[in-house]
């Protein structure tokens, strides 16, 4: 009984371990940015991604080709090459490895030279079409380098023996980094995983499922393992597919998934050290169903109460990997096989291992290819009949070998050599030892390092470009001493833009930026609403909930049943046709015209088609006046996460409203108007739409936390409390509400009714002015749709955006976060007159009311791991768009409305789409604070949270010191590094004459215009 | 100008009417040659490539409403003769389309459809690696398509079904680097073959037994033998049968939906899935000659829609529950026509594939458009244990087609391959492998019979040549090189008359043909 508790205790131990390594993705209806190796993030950012290379194989860099073309285009130059080399720790550089040639002229030219070997037909093809360069170099390196390198592997007791170490190698892989299923696909190439993923992907789908299906396993509510296997003891698939004793044993299989787990595991491997390991093989061959299992057994209130244990899905998935391998086992050697009994199997049988391995692991010439393949998947039904052709074609392979000779190793030592500029008797002239001493050199930097040298590289030559900028506008704006508007908005990166524009066009409104939920975390349950929903970052639970509600009450229920009767149709509608019922005709029937116009309309004209369904939309159902009821009645119970409560008490209200506006720093000199501006995204037919929308809004759109905040600010109450605690906003001064779209910029505004005549001139000029600013801004994002009008001028570029968030084949209705890269923390005369490119988080923060810290301190906490989340999921989309990444959009098929799969039979797929990040510039996010060095190390050394970001370096760190505008940057490994550098920027009128014309990604300038 | 006049007059662009198929397949070539240019790639070349098709589309698409109005406001033409092929002792080969209603309408709802979906892929497959190899297999899809309904003879017709078929096989595999999608790709194309085998055996029936191919014609004088017609129609009803994914073929088209959301959506949700209904609508006359078939039709029928309702009852996923509501109301059109209810089948088809396209495209919607769960099916059925299974397994078709069909297909293709490696290649011979015959002559080498064929000859005409050749000018040899000579500038000046050089080209169709 002890013995059976403690295995289960490790068994939930493994569970929560295997969150680690699975991903992480919520259901893609609330769809939020989190780092994608979030369960690596304890670990130091390189060793993070080697580790997931190991156990995955996925890339965690962009390929190096990529990066010696950002060279070649100037992109990174040799002296970033220099500083990252200094970053990871390479030192004396300017040591002369050999006379003349220092350590970094060697490394230079390593990691311009690809790394890996051509073969060896590729380079016999190259020296006969094409002639070298240095015809003397390259006889030298024949010469020195040309011998074969598989010495006396002709022989056959040397590839025997060579046979027998490698498939010793391989074995130990089991349950290390391979699944015996693994190790046969290695063997045979036939994957005996393809025999049931498919029907095994319907039952987790059937099982997950949250809304598609309306037949569920009748057996699931107790679980997906007695589901499954109830249904599998059903199935003919077994006998279909040859392996007609299955269903005996399922049969035979403990009713208890944990029993049958353990017993399971222990025929597959005997040794229970290599369990877990194993399991979390297993796992990851369907990375997204196991995370998307993994993720609803962790969150049961997300569900749909079908239980959903994790330790269900682990039996099923160790009992087919057993019942599979065993077939196939059985097939391969004729018998039925333990896990040792195999290693003893190929251990006798060298040269039958040796062609099978070479088959897999080497890329054989065709003839010899051809020869393995036909020996080991025979045409008819003929296997080969003992030893003698294994070994015969072993011999050939291990001839091959033997011939397959230095070539390539001689070819990239030339390469080298040339790269460095090395004549032939320069060379020759050196001793063996010397020649060694330079090959170590320049092999220092092997494998994965590589490329992170390159990255840090990269990231250097934007950081350089920033921090010119940052140093050239130090002191070139002063706060305003009476601005006109002040406008607060997300700190998102697309919001940049349109600042800049609205700065340009008005120098005398003021910009702030902060998480784009302004400081209210609640519940929001809007007019349309049928459940409420939380508007904060996915970790605050939200203990306050508003309501909106009409202010006309029959006019709001009119509205409510329209459009619910509207809602209920398009439900039978698509519910109805979209299954076989006897009345799916006559609805199809009747909807077909419309249905057929509606197409038409939509993809032809489509910003002509949303605005004419949004005015009927609006004539059936009416628009009805609305107030957010923001004021808890006097005597409410205390709010509490889990019991949230409608409305906030006064006190709460200015509690909230004092902590926002001190956090940005807006604490006295007030505008008579102040905007709240928040943001959200619209697309259609775009299942990853929540991803465009506010990440500090959980994926939902920011504009209720503008109005809920703007409503709290303007009541006399909280006023008073206010300025009982001393922060006092003059009576004239009127805080204004209003929604971003950032797919068509278009902008709504809440409670415009409520704002004083007095004000109605001015509010009308910024109404106007923010619009204008939009268009501007919507011209400026055309240059970076390739389908965008390439000159567009601002009212074509609005309309054009206006299309593209209607249209229904749209796969990039906006460009999202595509463009991150920094985020500035401080003032906004840190960045005000900066062209910046949209690239920048801009977050206010005023190092001068903020001595000690605390107020930044709350800032890093809340952004940090937000930017990060934004970053890095675009980065790892990025770098390997197939494994961290979901694809394509086109082939996209939405699964159980829970994700989204490649056509009708694949992986689940998470991460970010193809459409997404193509344009996406793959590093890390660069945070520059506005305070002195002093006071971070101080916050960073007392906050876990922070230390694990900034000293791993998932993102990294800069401060400008806000009296004297110096710079220094943060290296996990050396701290705090000053910087000086060329401050020279180009110099235009406005951003206009900087980005026309122009569809790259481009360095900060400076403004002339738009300065206060 | 009265409406008879101006229908006469729109009625005039009917000599036009192979522009329809032709436009879109001209539309494809340009397409494939920009391609075989290596005009194809990077952003610029995209708009190009989008233009050409739907303008072709939409021309189509424009002739096509001239014709109806046309048709409208005078009569349909019905049978129109464009041109005779080829002729041949009393079986003629008409380039001939069939301009009745049905024909007309149904090539208006496919031109539509498509015209739309090529325009939608323009923004949906931008930046798509396969851009333009999608657009091509649409524009030849949407010419197969058009030639099937509008073609006035079933061999016309046949080309247009292949011309649909491979534009499907194509597209199925448009991410050929998932092994998933070629596979299912192969076994699409498998299934239907069997109903290209169907639609052969009928052409051939026609053939003989009427000595034409005309659609009015297969209707027969009344006099055909019932067991005749059978025969007939039953091979038009298996073609249909596979091409509508109609049991026991159903499995191919839930599989076939590995490309992206535009080709799915017309190939599956509008167009190509109604096919075998428009077909058997075309053999309306026929199959009411025999009664037999059309009560198979409808037992397939019922059986296709309740395998559909039962399948489509347990789909996870927007894609497979779609197809198998799909297949359900097609199930339905072969009852209508099983029934006899031919225009009912016809008005359901147009009605049907328009709505399905729409909902198809707006697919990836499903998620912000459905708010409720779907409604639970009947208590009977849900706790069912075995048909829940057999509905998640498709009741086994798929894998049983795998077992009879595309397995034995691939060991076919397999034994072939060694036939191919052990025997030709070898008698064939392969490049360096070959052996020197002449010691002393190492340069000539020589590997299998050809080679060594070749050899032997080349020896031999080496004596030969130093035979005559070395007997100098005047020998026999030379005389004769002369008159030969002298023949062939001859013929030369004749082929360039021409007269003769279009003799040339035609004996050079007939060839081909």
């Amino acid at each position: 009984m002890d013995a059976s508790a403690a295995a289960r205790e490790r068994l939930r131990h493994w569970v929560e371990h295997l969150e680690h390594v699975l991903p992480a993705q919520a259901p893609i209806r609330d769809f939020v940015h989190h780092n994608t190796l979030h369960g690596f993030q304890h670990l130091p950012f390189a060793e993070a991604l080697a580790a997931v290379h190991r156990l995955t194989g996925a890339e965690p860099y962009l390929p190096e080709q990529r990066f010696r073309d950002f060279h070649a285009a100037g992109r990174i130059d040799d002296s970033d090459l220099a500083s990252a080399l200094e970053d990871i720790g390479c030192t004396d550089l300017d040591r002369e490895v050999l006379p003349g040639i220092t350590r970094r002229r060697i490394l230079l030219a390593a990691l311009l030279e690809p790394p890996e070997l051509p073969a060896a037909a590729s380079l016999a093809w190259r020296q006969r079409e094409a002639t070298v360069a240095d015809p003397a170099l390259w006889a030298l390196c024949r010469q020195r380098w040309g011998a074969a390198v598989g010495v006396g592997l002709a022989d056959d007791a040397v590839w025997e023996a060579e046979a027998v170490r490698v498939w010793r190698t391989l074995w130990q892989k089991v349950g290390q980094d391979w699944s015996l299923r693994a190790l046969l696909e290695h063997l045979t190439g036939e994957d005996v995983l393809e025999a049931v993923r498919t029907v095994l992907q319907r039952h987790l789908a059937a099982h997950l499922d949250l809304g598609v299906a309306a037949w569920r396993n009748p057996q699931r509510a107790n679980g997906f393992y007695a589901a499954w296997r109830a249904s599998a003891g059903k199935d003919f698939a077994w006998e279909l597919g040859e392996l007609s004793g299955a269903r005996d044993e399922l049969a035979w299989l403990p009713a208890d998934a944990f029993a049958a787990l353990l017993q399971e595991l222990a025929i597959l491997v005997p040794d229970e050290q290599a369990w877990f390991p194993y399991v979390e093989r297993l796992v990851l061959e369907l990375p997204g169903w196991s995370g998307m299992f993994l993720w609803r057994d962790r969150h049961p209130e997300r569900g749909d109460g079908t239980p959903v244990d994790m330790v269900d899905y682990l039996a099923v998935r160790v009992i087919l990997e057993r019942l599979l391998t065993e077939d196939l086992l059985r097939r391969l050697t004729g018998a039925a096989m333990t896990l040792d009994d195999l290693h003893d199997h190929f251990a006798a049988r060298p040269a039958e291992f040796y062609v099978r391995h070479g088959l897999r692991a080497h890329a054989l010439p065709e003839e010899l290819a051809h020869a393995a393949e036909a020996l080991i998947n025979p045409a008819a039904e003929r296997p080969p009949v003992g030893d003698a052709p294994w070994r015969q074609l072993a011999r050939r392979i291990a001839r091959w070998q033997e011939t397959e000779s230095g070539a390539p190793t001689a070819w990239a030592r030339y390469r080298l050599l040339r790269r460095l500029g090395l004549a032939a008797e320069t060379v020759a002239a050196w001793n063996d030892l010397q020649v060694a001493e330079l090959l170590r050199e320049a092999t220092a930097i092997a494998g994965l390092r590589r490329r992170e040298v390159w990255l840090l590289a990269y990231e250097t030559h934007y950081r350089q470009q920033i921090f010119a900028a940052l140093a050239a506008n130090h002191g070139r704006c002063r706060p305003q001493v009476r601005p006109r508007v002040q406008a607060v908005l997300c700190m998102d990166d697309r919001e940049e833009g349109t600042r800049r524009h609205l700065e340009e066009l008005a120098p005398d409104i003021e910009t702030f930026g902060a998480a784009g939920f302004f400081g209210v975390p609640m519940l929001w349950q809007g007019l349309d609403d049928a459940q409420p929903v939380a508007l904060c970052p996915v970790v605050v639970r939200p203990a306050h909930l508003v309501r909106e509600e009409a202010l006309a009450a029959d006019a709001g229920r009119r509205h409510g049943e329209r459009r619910g009767r509207r809602l209920l149709w398009r439900e039978h509608l698509l519910q109805g046709t979209g299954r076989a019922s006897l009345a799916a005709p006559m609805l199809a029937a009747a909807a077909a015209p419309g249905a057929l116009a509606a197409l038409a309309a939509s993809i032809l004209l489509p910003a002509w088609a949303g605005e004419v369904a949004r005015r009927w939309r609006d004539r059936f159902e009416g628009r009805p006046a609305t107030r957010p009821q923001v004021t808890a009645p006097a005597g409410s119970p205390p709010a509490t996460a889990d019991a949230p409560r409608a409305g906030l008490t006064d006190d709460e209200q200015a509690a909230w409203v004092l902590g926002f506006l001190r956090m940005i720093g807006l604490t006295d000199r007030f505008a008579p108007l102040v905007l709240m501006l928040g943001h959200g995204s619209g697309s259609n037919n775009n299942p990853h739409r929540a991803a465009y929308d506010c990440g500090a809004c959980s994926g939902r759109h920011g504009g209720p936390n503008a109005r809920v905040f703007a409503a709290m600010a303007n009541r006399d109450a909280v006023r008073q409390r206010l300025a009982a605690r001393g922060l006092s906003i003059p009576a004239g001064t009127w805080f204004v509400a209003a929604q971003h779209n950032t797919c068509d910029d278009s902008v709504e505004w809440y409670d415009t009714d409520l704002v004083p005549a007095s004000r109605h001139g001015e509010f009308d000029r910024l109404v106007a002015q923010l619009a204008e600013a939009c268009r501007a801004h919507a011209a400026e994002r055309c240059r970076r749709l390739a389908s965008a009008p390439a000159a567009a001028n601002p009212w074509q570029a609005r309309r054009h955006m206006a299309g593209r968030r209607h249209d229904i084949s749209q796969a990039r209705p906006e460009l999202g976060h595509a463009t991150n890269a920094a985020a500035l923390i401080g003032r906004r005369t840190m960045s005000r007159g900066l062209f910046l490119d949209r690239r920048v988080f801009l977050i206010s923060y005023d190092p001068s009311q903020d001595a000690d810290g605390t107020i930044v301190e709350g800032i890093l906490l809340a952004a940090g791991p937000v930017g990060a989340g934004i970053s890095l999921e675009y980065y790892f989309s990025t770098v390997d768009n197939e494994r961290f990444g979901c694809g394509s959009k086109v082939t996209h098929n939405l699964a159980g409305l829970f994700g989204v799969m490649e056509g009708a039979d694949s992986d689940l797929r998470t991460g970010l789409p193809l459409q997404m990040v193509e344009i996406h510039e793959a590093m890390r996010l660069l945070v520059v604070v506005e305070q002195t060095t002093a006071v971070l190390s101080a916050i960073v050394a007392r906050q876990p949270a922070l230390q694990e970001l900034i000293g791993n370096g998932w993102i990294s760190v800069a401060a400008q010191d806000p009296d004297s505008g110096a710079l220094s940057r943060f290296c996990p490994r050396r701290g705090w590094l000053p910087w000086q550098g060329a401050t020279v920027l180009p110099q235009v009128a406005r951003g206009r004459d900087w980005y026309s014309g122009r569809r790259e990604a481009l360095p900060p300038a400076l403004l002339l215009e738009g300065r206060s | 100008m009265n409406p008879e006049t101006l229908g006469q007059a729109l009625l005039s662009v009917t000599v036009l009417v192979g522009l329809v198929p032709l436009l879109p397949l001209l539309a494809a070539g340009a397409i494939a040659l920009r391609l075989l240019l290596g005009r194809a790639r990077g952003d610029a070349a995209e708009p190009p490539t989008a233009r050409i098709a739907v303008a072709a589309g939409f021309a189509a698409l424009v002739l096509l409403l001239a014709m109806d109005l046309g048709a409208a406001l005078a009569v349909p033409p019905g049978q129109c003769l464009v041109a005779v092929w080829f002729a041949s002792a009393g079986l003629a080969v008409n380039l001939s389309f069939t301009l009745d209603w049905l024909g007309l309408g149904v090539a208006t709802l496919v031109a539509g459809i498509g015209w739309l979906t090529l325009a939608f892929a323009a923004n949906y497959l931008h930046r798509e690696p396969g851009f333009h190899r999608f657009y091509l297999g649409l524009c030849v899809f949407l010419a197969g398509m058009l030639l099937l309904v509008l073609a006035g003879n079933v061999l016309l017709a046949f080309v247009g079904w292949e011309l649909a078929g491979i534009a499907s096989y194509l597209l199925i595999a448009y991410a050929w680097q998932r092994p998933v999608a070629t596979a299912n790709a192969q076994f699409a194309f498998i299934t239907n073959r069997i109903g290209d085998a169907g639609l052969l055996v009928g052409i051939g029936l026609a053939a003989w037994w009427f000595n034409s191919f005309e659609w009015p014609a297969l209707a027969g004088d009344g006099r055909l033998q019932s067991i005749m017609a059978r025969l007939l129609v039953f091979g038009f009803v298996i073609a249909a049968l596979a091409k509508s994914a109609q049991l026991p073929f159903t499995p191919w088209i839930a599989r076939a939906l590995e490309g992206p959301t535009p080709s799915s959506a017309i190939f599956y949700g509008a167009v190509m899935v109604h096919a075998g209904v428009f077909l058997l609508l075309r053999l309306e006359p026929v199959l009411l000659q025999a009664p037999d078939v059309m009560a198979g039709l409808v037992v397939a029928g019922v059986a296709t829609a309740v395998y559909a309702w039962l399948c489509g009852l347990v789909q996870t996923d927007v894609k497979s529950l779609l197809v198998f509501a799909t297949v359900f109301q097609v199930a339905l059109m072969f009852v209508w026509c099983g029934l006899g209810w031919f225009a009912l089948a016809a008005w359901h088809l147009g009605l049907h594939a328009a709505w399905r396209a729409w909902q198809f495209l707006v697919a990836p919607s499903w998620l912000q458009w459905t708010v409720a769960p779907p409604a639970p099916p009947p208590a009977w059925l849900a706790r069912r244990q075995w048909l829940y299974t057999a509905a998640l397994q498709r009741f086994w078709l798929d894998r049983l087609a795998d077992v009879l069909l595309a397995r034995p297909t691939q060991s076919l293709a397999q034994d072939v391959r060694g036939f191919d490696e052990r025997i030709i290649d070898r008698a064939l011979g392969e490049p360096g492998r070959g052996r020197s015959a002449v010691r002393e002559t190492p340069l000539v080498v020589a590997d299998g019979l050809p080679g060594r064929l070749l050899l032997w000859v080349s020896e031999h005409l080496q004596g030969l040549e130093a035979h005559l050749s070395l007997r100098g000018r005047g020998g026999a040899m030379d005389m004769l090189l002369r008159r030969l000579g002298a023949h062939l500038r001859m013929v030369e000046a004749l082929l360039e008359q021409p007269r003769y050089l279009m003799l040339a080209v035609m004996a050079t169709f007939v060839v081909i043909i």
